[in-house]
């Protein structure tokens, strides 16, 4: 029972990583910006989901999917602006300088924590879909009870996932992501607008972390918090590193091994719970000293 | 032509003040240092300086090895929360005495300085940024977790920590004398840390360190072992990080999760940018500025402002609190991402050229006015 | 024994061969070039030797001792030297300061001799090399011309018994490259045991000064000899400036 658990769940959760990780391996790539605050964008894509889906609620009562679909696409975008501003106007005068950006960006992302403090207060919303969903009835899988929504994260997530790596290598803009990692200067000298793809990543990368949470936290039992850009964040390094930094490929997989091992951590460990934080560092930490490059990582490209 | 004659007068005023060696203006500020207990400063305004005292051993430790040595720590949380709660837990354990539980805590940083600088410093750049941070955030959430709570005490921490000072008589509402003697020796430490580490920065050793910091490479290609000469740094920024850690704990009276956490990770980051980098006095005014900012103008000031002008503060400004104060941290290191510290003394130097040319002025003016009425 | 002796020295970085079963030796005293179109393999030679890179395979002996898979630091304490071809200075160091770096390696530490301090040491050296005035500098300010010396000072601070020059004449003026070659033949002069290798794209710099000349292209060694014997080589020739320029 243990196992099929892990499974099941490792799965979902996975494949949810895998897009908050690829977001951050984006901006990454396309910008060499290490930006502490994607964290920051998860959390407020699970805030404004909340907050959308209740003035919907207000407006048309509760209980409709499709206002909470629409919650989630008006959440997104926001998001997505968000981030678009946040390199406007605080990573593009700094984007030479990685420490720099580090230190802006983690900034940053206590402003963001700070600003819900101040609005929300240290409350815990609740980010669900409509209780009479059928997203949220439960099915078996492998003997283990999932739930409608998750199933849809799972299949979101890898159709996403899949839709993205596609664009990447097919569409032109996706070709300029790719090329402008490889090369900024050369990617400009062929008159790749790089700041303006910077910020159209860095909005991508945005909504890809405010999606992903948005899937996670209907799907599970957690809730938003002002603290809760730190556990994604630690995902999105450890995710990353695992699998290259600017690596697509990297993200899906290693996505999918920190995913496994939270699982396994949460389910076998006694009080795993609790300690589930400190998988993603320890991965982390272990593929810092024993192969920095991650599994796919070629220094710094964007590969298929 | 109003403004030369200002930056005239400006110049010679700065001639007058600022054309002091630096040495001098460190003396100074030690002597005001020296001085606030005895003017009578309150207990209040000697606790603030007496955390910034301690935050710049950390800063200064942890500017040895980013500043100068070029290795970026993000996790310097970890020498504090061994420091801490090492000395916590000997106390705990075995009852011994502070003189005893902080030396052994300092070598037990140090051990761990070494154990992790091994494996560590082989790892590049951002990466190092990166196992950095994660070292205490791994330790500090595995403080928190039900089996291990008996040990560490969990989110509370070890608490009941003896003070320094506790053979000194109870404070007092006229005068505090434990917190005065804290006070005299916090600045003490610093001032012993502050000066063995600039002696260290400033010798040979140092400069193959700022090497390293240039250019890792060449310094090979010179023939220098640089994996050895980052493990030295880091022994000594880790060992006096230890010390703050320890002193703080028997400020507090108390070992917590916290000590090993991201604020105070980050706070040695923001503390130099806001100083200047890879200088002594950087972090050291860096701390003060922080600590000053935070405890003193938004904590104090701020509220005695509002109530001057009967303006009442919402309840919720505890939040606004560190959003303003991150807000101004974003725009200094916007502005200035050499620091503060440093852009000052850069501009001092400027107005001292300024003040050359000004001095040499007139006689050329009159020289060119002859020349044009030929 | 020779002094260094590189035997089938192979590199590949993917699907590309840097070297190309490379073998040659420098003996004591030695003043040998290194030259080849771009891209020929000659500074991936250099950080193969110097330890910077690690072979597919051959070995490099020094003094008759294996060197490869050593630490870079280690094979300049043992009395290999390298400058590099982009000068490397420490940015944020005075000038005297970056010779310094070099002396408090093991080898230049006890190469300093005995009563003399490591600024006198250091001092001298930039005084070789024509760089005194500059000493307080910091490197940062300091033109193109005067690093270059700069690297050569570092590289002599250790006394190694093989110098690795990589385009020493790089970016220099003719003034410049006269003064470096005198400077070069001083050197050879002073410490007449020493190997020189050079790699350089001014041949009439590099001619004047070594006695062999070795020929990299696409990786592969296609000529060695003397200076004369190599201008005239055809197959040289036909490698810088392309087939049907031979007579050109």
């Amino acid at each position: 029972m243990l196992i099929e658990q892990i499974i099941v769940f490792g799965a979902i959760s996975s494949g949810v990583y895998a897009l908050l990780a690829l977001g951050f391996t984006l901006i990454y790539g396309v910008s060499r910006v290490t930006n502490l605050a994607h964290g920051s964008f998860y959390m407020l894509g699970a805030y404004m989901f909340f907050v959308f889906s209740s003035f919907f609620d207000d407006l048309f009562g509760s209980g409709m999917v499709s206002t909470s679909i629409l919650a989630l696409i008006l959440a997104v975008i926001f998001v997505g602006i968000v981030g678009i501003l946040t390199y406007r106007i605080a990573i593009h005068p700094i984007v030479g300088d990685q420490v720099a950006v580090m230190v802006v960006t983690v900034c940053l992302a206590l402003v963001f924590q700070q600003l819900i403090l101040l609005i929300f207060g240290p409350t815990f919303p609740p980010v669900r879909w409509p209780a009479g969903s059928f997203l949220v009835i439960s099915t078996l899988i492998l003997g283990v009870t999932v739930q409608y929504s998750r199933i849809l994260a799972f299949v979101v997530s890898l159709g996403l996932f899949s839709s993205l790596f596609v664009f990447i290598t097919k569409a032109r803009i996706g070709k300029a992501m790719r090329a402008v990692s490889q090369d900024r200067e050369v990617a400009m000298l062929m008159g790749i607008n790089t700041e303006r793809l910077s910020m159209l990543t860095m909005a991508l990368s945005a909504m890809l972390a405010a999606l992903a949470s948005i899937l996670i936290t209907t799907s599970t039992s957690m809730s938003a918090g002002a603290w809760m850009w730190l556990h994604p964040l630690a995902l999105s390094f450890s995710i990353v590193i695992l699998g290259g930094l600017g690596s697509i490929k990297g993200s899906l997989i290693g996505g999918f091994i920190v995913g496994y091992a939270e699982q396994t951590v949460a389910i076998v460990v006694p009080e795993g719970g609790a300690i589930v934080g400190v998988v993603p560092l320890a991965v982390m930490v272990i593929v810092l000293l024993l192969r920095p490059r991650g599994l796919f990582g070629k220094r710094v490209e964007l590969e298929e | 032509m109003v403004r030369r004659y200002l930056r005239r007068g400006y110049s010679s005023f700065a001639a007058h003040v600022f054309d002091i060696p630096p040495r001098f203006m460190v003396f100074l500020f030690l002597i005001v240092l020296l001085l606030l207990p005895m003017v009578g400063l309150a207990p209040y305004y000697l606790s603030i300086i007496i955390q910034a005292n301690v935050l710049a051993i950390f800063a200064v430790s942890w500017d040895l090895l980013v500043g100068r040595t070029g290795q970026i720590s993000l996790g310097h949380a970890i020498f504090f929360g061994i420091g801490s709660y090492s000395t916590a837990l000997l106390f705990k354990y075995y009852g011994l005495p502070v003189w005893i539980t902080i030396p052994i805590a300092l070598l037990t940083g140090s051990v761990a300085a070494f154990l992790l600088g091994f494996p560590g410093l082989r790892v590049k750049g951002p990466y190092l940024a990166l196992v950095t941070m994660a070292f205490p955030l791994i330790i500090g959430t595995l403080l928190k977790w039900s089996p291990l709570i008996p040990i560490f005490g969990g989110e509370f921490g070890i608490r009941g920590l003896p003070a320094f000072f506790s053979f000194l008589p109870d404070p007092t509402p006229q005068v505090n004398y434990q917190r005065i003697a804290e006070y005299y020796l916090t600045l003490f430490l610093l001032f012993v840390s502050s000066v063995i580490i600039y002696k260290i920065a400033n010798s040979k050793t140092g400069i193959v360190l700022v090497s390293i910091l240039d250019d890792e490479l060449a310094s090979k290609a010179c023939g220098i072992n640089v994996t050895k000469y980052k493990l030295m740094a880091f022994m000594i920024s880790g060992l006096f990080g230890t010390l703050a850690g320890c002193v703080q704990t028997h400020l507090l009276h108390v070992a917590n999760p916290p000590m090993f956490g991201l604020t105070l990770s980050f706070a040695p980051v923001i503390i130099t940018f806001l100083g200047g980098i890879g200088t002594i006095y950087g972090p050291i005014v860096g701390s003060f500025i922080y600590l000053i900012l935070d405890k003193y103008l938004l904590t104090d000031l701020l509220p005695k402002l509002c109530e001057y002008f009967n303006v009442t503060l919402p309840d919720e400004f505890v939040y606004a609190k560190l959003l303003i104060f991150t807000l101004i941290v974003i725009i200094l290191v916007i502005k200035w991402p050499r620091g503060v510290a440093r852009f000052a003394t850069d501009k001092l130097e400027d107005l001292e050229e300024a003040r050359d040319l000004d001095e040499r002025g007139p006689r050329i003016w009159k020289r060119y006015k002859r020349k044009e009425k030929n | 024994m020779h002094l260094l002796q590189v035997e089938n020295l192979t590199k590949r970085f993917g699907g590309l061969i840097a070297v190309n079963n490379v073998s040659f030796h420098v003996d004591e005293g030695e003043m040998v070039g290194i030259i080849g179109p771009n891209g020929a393999g000659k500074t991936t030679l250099f950080n193969l030797i110097s330890g910077f890179l690690d072979p597919d395979s051959g070995t490099v002996k020094f003094k008759g001792e294996n060197i490869i898979g050593l630490a870079p630091h280690k094979i300049v304490n043992k009395g290999i030297a390298r400058t590099f071809q982009v000068v490397r200075p420490f940015r944020h160091l005075p000038v005297i300061a970056n010779v310094m770096v070099a002396l408090k390696s093991s080898r230049g530490a006890r190469k300093i001799e005995w009563l003399k301090t490591m600024e006198r040491k250091a001092a001298d050296l930039l005084e070789d090399v024509g760089l005194s005035e500059l000493a307080l500098e910091p490197a940062e300010n300091v033109g193109h011309g005067d690093l270059k010396r700069l690297e050569m000072a570092k590289a002599l601070a250790t006394e190694p018994d093989l110098l690795m020059l990589d385009e020493p004449f790089g970016g220099l003026n003719p003034l410049e490259t006269e003064f470096l070659t005198k400077s070069i033949i001083r050197m050879h002069l002073d410490e007449p045991s020493r190997g020189i290798v050079m790699i350089e794209h001014k041949l009439y710099a590099l001619m004047k000064i070594v006695q062999r000349v070795i020929v990299l292209h696409q990786g592969e060694k296609i000529a060695e000899g003397k200076p004369e014997e190599i201008a005239k080589n055809e197959r040289v020739i036909e490698v810088y400036m392309g087939k049907g320029m031979q007579h050109v």
